[in-house]
Formats: C-alpha cells, structure tokens, sequence
C-alpha cells in the first residue's frame, strides 16, 4: 500500500532528516513508528500525505508515485488519507458538527448526506452531545476524538496519527487508542507516531523505531525500542 | 456541486466576517478610511475640473465698435470672422440689447439717473466671440487688431481680462496637476496600508489554511471564504466612507477645500456614482488584497 525507496528528506542547511529509507506497509496494517524527538518520525508522515517532497528516492501509494501527482490533485489524493495530530487541528471558529462536516463539504457533498454522516461519525467517537459545542468547550481527549472523527469521515484507506496522545490524560490516551484499534479492525491502515512505550508494549502490532533519519528496528510484534 | 461549493465558500465568508469581530471592525476602520482619502481626492478633482471648464466657457473677447459703425458693416465684419476655424462662436450685441441688459444687471436708481442725463444710449454695439480653444484668443486678438476695420473698432477688451483669466487658469491647471499628483500618492499609500491590514488579518487565519488543506480542500476552496471575505470588507467600507463623504460635505468647514461652494449638491447629484466607485475601488482592494495575501500560505 505505501512504499518507500530510497528515500532521503534533506531540509535546508543540509539537515538530514530522513535517509536512505526502504520501507513497506501493507494494507490493513497497524504500525507504531517510535523514536527520539528530531528522528524523523514526523517527516515520514508528512511525506505519506505529500506535505513534504523527499529530495532522493520514491514513495508510492497504491502502487502510484506520488511525486507523479499534479499539484492540483493533492487534495484529492489527501482524501484518501486522514490525519490526527497532537494538536488537535480543529478550526476553533466552528462547531464540532461544522469541523467534522468541512471535510466532507470540501468534497462537494450534499447537505443532505453530510445531516446523516456527520451524526454517525460523532456517536462512534461518543460525542453525540458535544455536536454544537466549539473546541475550546471541549476536553483534551474529546477535542482529539472530535479530531478522530473528521478524520474518518471520509472513510480513508490510511489513519496517520502524529503524536495523538501526547496532550492526553491516561483514560483518554487508552479511550483513543481503543478507537485506532477499532477503525483498524475495519480495514484502515493506521499509522501511529507516539513517544508513548506504554501503548505500543501493549499493542503488540508492528513497530519501527527511528534514528537520525534512518530506520533502526522493524519488527512485526515489536516493542517499544529505542 | 460547483454551485453548492461557492454558495458554501460564500457562506463561510460572510460567517468570517461577522465572527471576526474586532478584526472585521479593524479592517474595514483601515479600508474605509482609505477610500474616503481615495474619494476625497477625486471629488476635488473633479470639481476643480468642473470650475475650470465652467471658467474657461466664460472666456471670450468682446470687440466694442465705434458708435458711427452701422449694424450692417457690423454682421459684415461678423462674416468676415466667422470664417477663422479658431472661433467657436460669435455673437452680435446691438447697442439696444447691450443697454437693455445694462440696465437689466443695474436696478440702482442713481445709475438710472446718470444715464437719463446723459441722454441717449453711451454704450456700443458688439461682437461678442468665444474661440475653440482657450490658448487660441492670443491667435484672433492678433488677427483682429492687424484686420482692415481695425480703424472701426473703439477697444478689444481681451487685454483687460487676459490677465486675470490667464491667472484663474493658471491656478486651476495647477490645482489640478497638484491634485493629481497628490491623489496618486494618496491613493497608493492607501492601498499599501490597506494591503497590509487585508494581510494581517489573513495572517491571524494562517493556522486554518493548513488544516484545510489537511482535510482535502483544494486550494480554491480554502481561497474564496477569503475572497469574499475581502468583499465584504470592501462593501462595509465603502458604506461607511460614503457616510462620512457625505458628513464632510455637509457639516465639515474641511468643504472649503473644495475650492468651490456647492459640494452637498454634487454629492446629491452624483451620489451614486460616487458609492459605485468607492464600492468598486473597496471591493476590488478587498479581493486583491485578500487574493495576495493567502497566496504565500498556500503552498501545495
């Protein structure tokens, strides 16, 4: 499903921040990628949803490349993919409703479907009751869920999650990771950045730890190592 | 889906601008402010042209003939000039209808009086000409004076008034060439500052433009709020610089500035042409501004 080959991210002032990187993840896989601050995790996120272009070698999606993608496209492709951050990343001027129903409305989605979507969405992260409430009424952790669901609502083949929990108290990191989890057993590939050793212990899925820019570990049922 | 997508942009922009709240009330301050220069110094402009076509239609040259000249030697010499492509028009003005307006312009009784005295009509009859151009009445005041009735003619009163019409235009083509330049100044000042508070205000939204673009929004659809947005700006502010247009020319002692009087009744006349251009100047600010703006935040 992602591919890498070769590839090499070097910013300006010749900082290397990914190198010589060969990577392969498969659909339907959930992946823990670990490492230290500056390792590189982040910018191997941002080069999946094409935020960033590598300087040297390939990355393919679905078998295509997407250095092959027109500008123009971008947001097309990106469709495919949902992103999370540590952040959060609502727009703080709207609703929990109107944030979650951007993402369809740029689409050029009915009001119709996004009155039924939009709904269902919020009642599988739990906030049913929050629909109307602005971000910053909200919790941490259900800001994150918020995040979550207009992640998903598109029904994306790839969940890139950047540092999700860093923001949250325990009960809310386990209540999102059990959501990751979930969307995971549907089909989604899930990609998850964290610093966290607790969850990706307990996992139990695939882990790839990074070093300076380059791939350290890649083991199926990994534990957090670095 | 095209429709639906610009009636949603429009839409977010309009909620953009209410919702901004202080900003939105900055931004239009600094807008609006900037078209009132922008329609001050063109209201001037174009009265100050207006007094000088006004003036320069006054101009003319008034040739008095000795009072033994008959009437037809009189229109004889009118042909004679009607002739020259430098004038525009001439007329005749028997001695008859020079006293009747005379006396039409001076109810005095003491003037009445003198003339009575007097007996009989002191005034002459003449021809009264207006040229095309107004640098051309040195050109005919030549022409007549070096002319063979030249010995008919009791006085030309071009030279009387030369001076002082040569100053009024002098002073107005300067008014006007001043205010031009002025102007242009003025206005390019007020659309950088205008530029800028457009961009600041874009940049306060910089955090939502990456978001947007996360979420799939093409970068059109992050752009059109904001060009909207910019719309709506321009509207506001051309409303409010129209009011305060408008209080200035009714209340203001700043209408002295104006040179002539009657500034209210221009505004009256023209008000609409006035809030159209401001509406057209606000407008296309706001949009270019806002375009220009966002463009750096929009890398793909």
């Amino acid at each position: 499903m992602i591919k890498f080959e070769k590839v090499s991210k070097i910013f300006p002032g010749d900082f290397i921040a990914l190198e010589d990187i060969d990577l392969f993840i498969g659909k339907g896989e959930f992946v823990s990628i670990v490492g230290q601050s500056g390792s590189g995790k982040t910018t191997l996120l941002k080069l999946i949803y094409a935020e960033e272009q590598p300087e040297k070698g390939r990355i393919y999606f679905n078998k295509r490349p997407l250095d092959g993608i027109k500008k123009k496209h971008l947001p097309f492709f990106r469709r495919n993919i949902g992103t999370v951050f540590q952040d959060f990343k609502l727009l703080p001027q709207k609703t929990v409703f109107e944030n979650v129903a951007y993402a369809l409305e740029v689409e050029g989605e009915s009001n119709n479907e996004i009155g039924e979507k939009v709904p269902k969405i919020l009642d599988i992260v739990g906030l049913s009751d929050k629909m109307e409430k602005h971000p910053n009424q909200l919790s941490g952790g259900e800001q994150q869920r918020a995040s979550l669901a207009r992640a998903l609502i598109h029904r994306p083949l790839v969940l890139i999650a950047d540092e999700p929990t860093g923001n949250l108290d325990p009960i809310s990191t386990w209540e999102l990771v059990q959501l990751l989890l979930k969307v995971n057993e549907l089909g989604t590939t899930v990609l998850l950045a964290t610093h966290n050793k607790d969850i990706v212990d307990k996992l139990g899925k695939r882990v790839i730890a990074l070093d300076k820019g380059r791939v350290i570990h890649d083991h199926k049922k990994g534990k957090y190592v670095i | 889906m095209k429709l639906l997508k610009l009636w949603r942009t429009f839409k977010e922009g309009l909620r953009n601008f209410y919702r901004n709240g202080l900003l939105t009330i900055a931004t239009v301050s600094v807008l609006a402010m900037s078209l009132y220069v922008v329609g001050f110094i063109s209201t001037r402009g174009v009265m100050t042209n207006l007094l000088l076509q006004e003036t320069e239609k006054k101009i003319n040259i008034s040739v008095y003939f000795n009072p033994e000249v008959s009437e037809n030697k009189i229109l004889e010499v009118k042909d004679t000039l009607d002739g020259y492509q430098e004038i525009k028009s001439i007329e005749y003005v028997s001695r008859n209808r020079a006293l009747e307006e005379f006396l039409a312009g001076n109810q005095d009784s003491v003037i009445r009086q003198a003339l009575d005295e007097i007996g009989g009509n002191p005034l002459l009859a003449s021809l009264v000409i207006t040229a095309n151009d107004t640098g051309q009445y040195d050109i005919i005041n030549e022409a007549i004076e070096k002319a063979e009735f030249r010995d008919q003619i009791s006085r030309i009163n071009y030279q009387k008034n030369k001076e002082i019409i040569g100053k009024l235009g002098d002073t107005l083509r300067a008014e006007r060439k001043e205010g031009f330049v002025a102007g242009i100044i003025f206005i390019v000042i007020a659309i950088l500052i205008t530029f800028n508070a457009i961009r600041l205000t874009m940049y306060s939204h910089k955090q939502e433009f990456e978001i947007m673009r996360l979420v799939g929004a093409s970068n059109m659809y992050v752009r059109m709020p904001f060009v909207f947005e910019g719309i709506f700006y321009g509207i506001a502010a051309a409303a409010v610089s129209m009011i305060l247009l408008l209080i200035t020319a009714k209340y203001s002692s700043l209408s002295v500035l104006f040179i002539t009087g009657d500034v209210w009744g221009f505004y009256v006349k023209y008000w609409w042409a006035i809030l159209g251009i401001l509406l057209l100047f606000g407008i296309l600010l706001g949009i270019v501004g806002g375009f220009v703006a966002i463009r750096r935040h929009l890398k793909a």
